[in-house]
């Protein structure tokens, strides 16, 4: 299976999804001007990855500002991940977030609280 | 199979369920299970409007957060730069007043020069006899006066140049970087 790679911008984040290894990350920021035409080839990607999954999934969050839209796309790849632990595979998410901001920290623990999967908030320093 | 916008499914689900209360003809089992379903994908979607909604507002409020600092730094830019022109321009003022003074200097000299070689031979041969022996005297003093007068005229004229070019410089920069 092909690996996915879509190089950041200043409105979208980078997204690097290695099928072999299990990790899939998500990092930068997402404010798309066409979520559907972004987000759409990285669930299309997970869904064929679900299928045949690493042994075990990281998916690693590292998001500085997301918009509405990428909320609700967030939530889809994070239920497909949950599809992958729900066949019995592992999986852990990692939830990246500046020390002092709190506001990303929370929304990591909503998410934790709504999907269902075991999540790793993670402090790190600003650059 | 990705559909076409993410509430894609939502879309579908009701759209089911009002075929099915369209269709008429259902028994009790079948109304049952479709009203289970239904509640089902309601509470789910609840749950994520929800859980969409309470984010959204969250990062609104980073966002605000943002902005308020923006602000200060923007304030504070602002502040620095005032200061860095006036700085400016008292290094231009003192600049300009160093090159008035010079070229003050310059004429006062050639002024003197002139009056030796030239003036004081046309006073002698007026006044021989040394009858009016402060003309000479008068004449340098009335240019010594004039030296304050002649550096302030130089001083202001050069100034509002510098500063035309300065704004003319301002003008044309804002201009190359539309």
């Amino acid at each position: 299976m092909d690996n996915i790679f879509i190089e950041g911008s200043k409105q979208t984040p980078e997204i690097k999804f290695i099928a072999e290894s299990g990790e899939l990350e998500i990092k930068g920021r997402s404010i798309p001007e066409n979520t559907f035409d972004f987000f759409n080839p990285v669930l299309i990607w997970l869904e064929e990855y679900a299928k045949n999954p690493a042994k075990k999934t990281i998916v690693k969050v590292n998001l500085e500002y997301f918009n509405t839209s990428s909320s609700k796309y967030i939530l889809e790849i994070l239920k497909r991940v949950k599809n992958v632990m729900n066949d019995g595979h592992d999986v852990l998410v990692e939830w990246y977030y500046e020390e002092d901001d709190e506001e990303m920290m929370e929304t990591g623990e909503d998410y934790e609280d709504v999907s269902g999967l075991p999540f790793s908030l993670i402090s790190v320093e600003e650059d | 199979m990705i559909k076409q916008n993410i509430y894609q499914n939502e879309d579908d689900f009701l759209q089911s369920a009002k075929e099915f209360m369209a269709r008429g003809n259902y028994s009790q089992d079948e109304l049952q299970l479709e009203t289970k379903s239904l509640i089902e994908n309601y509470d789910e979607l609840i749950s994520q409007v929800k859980i969409i909604t309470k984010i959204s507002d969250r990062l609104q409020k980073k966002l605000n957060k943002t902005n308020d600092k923006l602000e200060v730094t923007n304030n504070q830019l602002n502040d620095t730069n005032i200061k860095l022109n006036e700085t400016i321009d008292a290094l231009t003022e003192a600049k300009i007043g160093r090159k008035a003074g010079t070229i003050v200097m310059i004429v006062v000299i050639v002024l003197f020069i002139f009056s030796e070689v030239w003036i004081e031979p046309i006073i002698d041969s007026h006044f021989p006899n040394s009858e009016y022996p402060l003309v000479g005297l008068a004449l340098k003093l009335f240019v010594a006066i004039l030296i304050k007068p002649g550096e302030d005229i130089t001083n202001r004229y050069m100034l509002k140049n510098a500063r035309k070019k300065q704004i003319e410089e301002a003008r044309a920069k804002r201009e190359g970087s539309k």
